[in-house]
């Protein structure tokens, strides 16, 4: 059977998705699948602002916000009936989910597709002969192409799915690290990496006597890349970098950074994370070694991840987890293996997950990631310089301007307030889902001079009444704890 | 008297004038904010007491009536009774924000932590807030906790895990259970207890591990 390839279901369920796309739109031939048809959005420039804006007095003034009422056709009001979840009251309110970064919601196309999977044709892959297993086993692998094709790879057994990012770096870093990695070496990081591209690697490091070496930020509190391009040199095995940070919600240069890290023979591996669910990712146009993302933060399910890497580099990797379905041959005292990517998928694979994160390649695929992108790009502005406007909030990252475009998430903090007593009050009080903590970046805050900080992070399926909620909302819970501090002091 | 005198009655009524615990709250503390609560004096009075404040419309019950309490407590099932109170003091408020309010006033209520005490063994990790924590074991076989965050509501979880264990026998600490905290129904409680930053799981588990450590420690239980 063949799947085809990001389209949309024969019968619709996506009403709403469907008035994203143009009459217009005109089917290119899948670059994997001759016979299958993509169906790309020609109509990404339409949610964009008129030619009126408001400005808000602020330093960064370089940006204006768009009117309001052109948000009633916006790309979150467009989408949001595909996402039930949203459409709840918690704790009496309407719920306002801001916590996008730690993960998304998903569509109704892909809870449909678990539904499906489980329904008619649950079974396991590359196993058995039986018609379940083949349409299971079509659908799986179907879905690798379809990520493959999501990143511009240029062969679906390129991507390896694992249970999550953080296994995909475990894999590297265990697999090409243990293989590749000698005391004198170093691996080469930003203080701003999650705790999953620091962790691996210590592990390694311990093992293999190779080091870590941090880069810093710039007083614009970005990763100094110019600092970063001092530190490499030929000591230099790998370069650990994040493509968009979760917490300062910068984007670096990894097109750049890949071409410095190759000069001096180092490998690159890019945690796209928080990249890939928002913006075109093309790994054949940033060249990466390797590239690891998760499905649950982009409409998927949760349980499944991936990791792209190079063929060349992937055929010389040992296997990370040794089981059923990555070997040749079983012997009593030795195996052989088999070719990437069964390699490194042993056992059962999270077969409905990743047919469910096909499903959401196909409805991320279906609006546009240009579109989402130049979206978000709006709705991270109108945050920012909103969440900027309320006095005593310090948000961290870059301040956006007209180079500089924040990805759609701030983290915070108000003065004298902690950010878990933010976070539980707007959830309490408001229904407003924001994460407080250290976001699994630790070094980064304690870089910042900091233990911890809220952060509300958006997806497409927000808008930007959702934010006026939430500043709402914030100024409300600050109000209350002055009032709280006030009359404490009388 | 009524509910809120009995709640502080029994939150105080510690069987415990020779506390020697560094961190024990010394002496009662009349709130002076307007908020009508009934935590001024959680843990129990030191029988020297330092100065205390005067009484201010906001006290609900001078110490000297708190230090009589104390010596009517019963012997048995303390942390038990004071846990009921506790659950009853909250539930007699109807709408979050009061009990939120109610747990803000635990916090700010909670004696100030030793600035020595804060030191990375003292932390309880997995919270989302930072939380410092001391135990000790008295002379009396009783254990004594002091807390600290710098979270308000996370002091006020704190505190009043505090107002039931301090002074409770190691074996008391140690068959409490997050989901004896569940009928507070405010914030982060239990029902989420399974959350890796479920504070009330965490500082709860964290006192009865140092708990069994105090015995483990070489102290033992002390001779009567």
């Amino acid at each position: 059977m063949m799947a085809s390839f990001c389209h949309f279901p024969a019968s619709p369920p996506h009403q709403s998705l469907s008035k994203l796309l143009s009459p217009l739109r005109r089917p290119r031939p899948h670059p994997f699948l001759p016979n299958v048809l993509c169906i790309f959005n020609p109509n990404r420039n339409r949610i964009r602002a008129g030619s009126q804006f408001r400005r808000l007095s602020l330093s960064s003034s370089s940006i204006a916000l768009p009117p309001e009422e052109l948000d009633s056709s916006s790309l979150g009001d467009l989408t949001r009936p595909d996402f039930p979840i949203l459409h709840q009251e918690v704790n009496g309110f309407n719920l306002v989910y801001l916590d996008n970064a730690a993960t998304s919601q998903k569509p109704t196309a892909v809870l449909k597709a678990l539904n499906k999977y489980y329904e008619s044709y649950n079974s396991n892959v590359h196993r058995a002969i039986h018609s379940l297993s083949a349409e299971a086993t079509d659908e799986y692998e179907q879905a690798r192409t379809k990520v493959a094709a999501f990143i511009n790879a240029s062969k679906p057994k390129e991507i390896v799915f694992t249970r999550n990012a953080t296994e995909a770096i475990n894999l590297v870093a265990y697999s090409w690290g243990l293989s590749n990695l000698r005391s004198g070496d170093e691996i080469l990081l930003t203080i701003a990496e999650h705790h999953s591209a620091i962790v691996p690697w210590q592990l390694v490091a311990q093992k293999t006597g190779a080091s870590l070496k941090f880069v810093g930020l710039t007083k614009e509190e970005v990763p100094d890349i110019e600092q970063l391009k001092e530190l490499l040199s030929v000591k230099t095995k790998i370069v650990v970098i994040h493509h968009v940070s979760n917490v300062l919600g910068s984007a670096l240069p990894i097109e750049d950074v890949v071409a410095w890290s190759h000069s001096v023979g180092a490998k690159v591996l890019v945690d796209a994370c928080q990249s890939i669910p928002h913006m075109v990712v093309d790994v054949q146009k940033l060249d990466p070694d390797f590239l690891v993302a998760s499905s649950h933060k982009m409409c998927g399910p949760t349980g499944v991840g991936f990791l792209y890497g190079k063929s060349e580099l992937l055929s010389a990797m040992p296997p990370f987890l040794g089981g059923g379905e990555m070997i040749a041959d079983v012997f009593q005292d030795y195996s052989t293996f088999a070719e990437p990517p069964s390699r490194f998928e042993a056992g059962t694979p999270a077969i409905g997950e990743a047919i469910g994160l096909g499903a959401a390649i196909d409805y991320l695929m279906g609006i546009g990631m240009q579109r989402i992108h130049d979206y978000e790009k709006e709705l991270a502005n109108y945050l920012y310089l909103s969440l900027l406007a309320i006095p005593n909030v310090r948000i961290y990252g870059p301040a956006p301007s007209e180079t500089v475009h924040r990805a759609s998430l701030c983290s915070f903090n108000v003065e004298n307030i902690h950010p878990t007593d933010i976070a539980t009050i707007l959830d309490k009080q408001h229904g407003v889902a924001i994460r407080s903590g250290h976001h699994c970046a630790q070094p980064l805050h304690r870089s910042l001079g900091i233990s911890a900080s809220a952060r509300a992070s958006l997806y497409f399926y927000n808008n930007k009444k959702e934010i006026d909620v939430f500043i709402r909302a914030l100024k409300d819970t600050i109000d209350f704890f002055i009032s709280f501090h006030g009359t404490e002091g009388l | 008297m009524d509910h809120a005198a009995l709640a502080i009655r029994l939150l105080n009524a510690m069987p415990n004038p020779n506390s020697s615990s560094p961190f024990l709250s010394t002496r009662c503390r009349p709130s002076r904010r307007p908020l009508s609560l009934s935590v001024r004096c959680l843990q129990t009075p030191n029988p020297t007491p330092a100065p205390a404040p005067p009484p201010t419309p906001g006290s609900l019950l001078p110490c000297s009536a708190v230090a009589a309490a104390a010596q009517e407590a019963p012997s048995a099932n303390l942390p038990r009774l004071r846990l009921r109170r506790l659950v009853d003091e909250f539930r007699s408020l109807p709408e979050p924000i009061d009990r939120v309010k109610r747990l803000l006033a635990y916090g700010s209520a909670l004696r100030p932590f030793p600035e020595a005490a804060r030191v990375s063994s003292n932390r309880v990790v997995g919270c989302t807030a930072q939380v410092w924590i001391t135990a000790t074991l008295d002379d009396l076989g009783r254990m004594r906790f002091a807390a600290d965050s710098d979270s308000e509501i996370t002091k006020g979880f704190c505190s009043c895990l505090i107002s039931v264990l301090d002074g409770a026998l190691p074996e008391e600490v140690r068959e409490v259970t997050p989901e004896d905290f569940g009928d507070l129904d405010v914030v982060g409680m239990p029902g989420r207890a399974n959350s890796r930053v479920n504070t009330w799981h965490n500082v709860l588990i964290s006192m009865q591990k140092r708990t069994k450590a105090s015995i483990v420690g070489g102290k033992g239980r002390p001779t009567r």
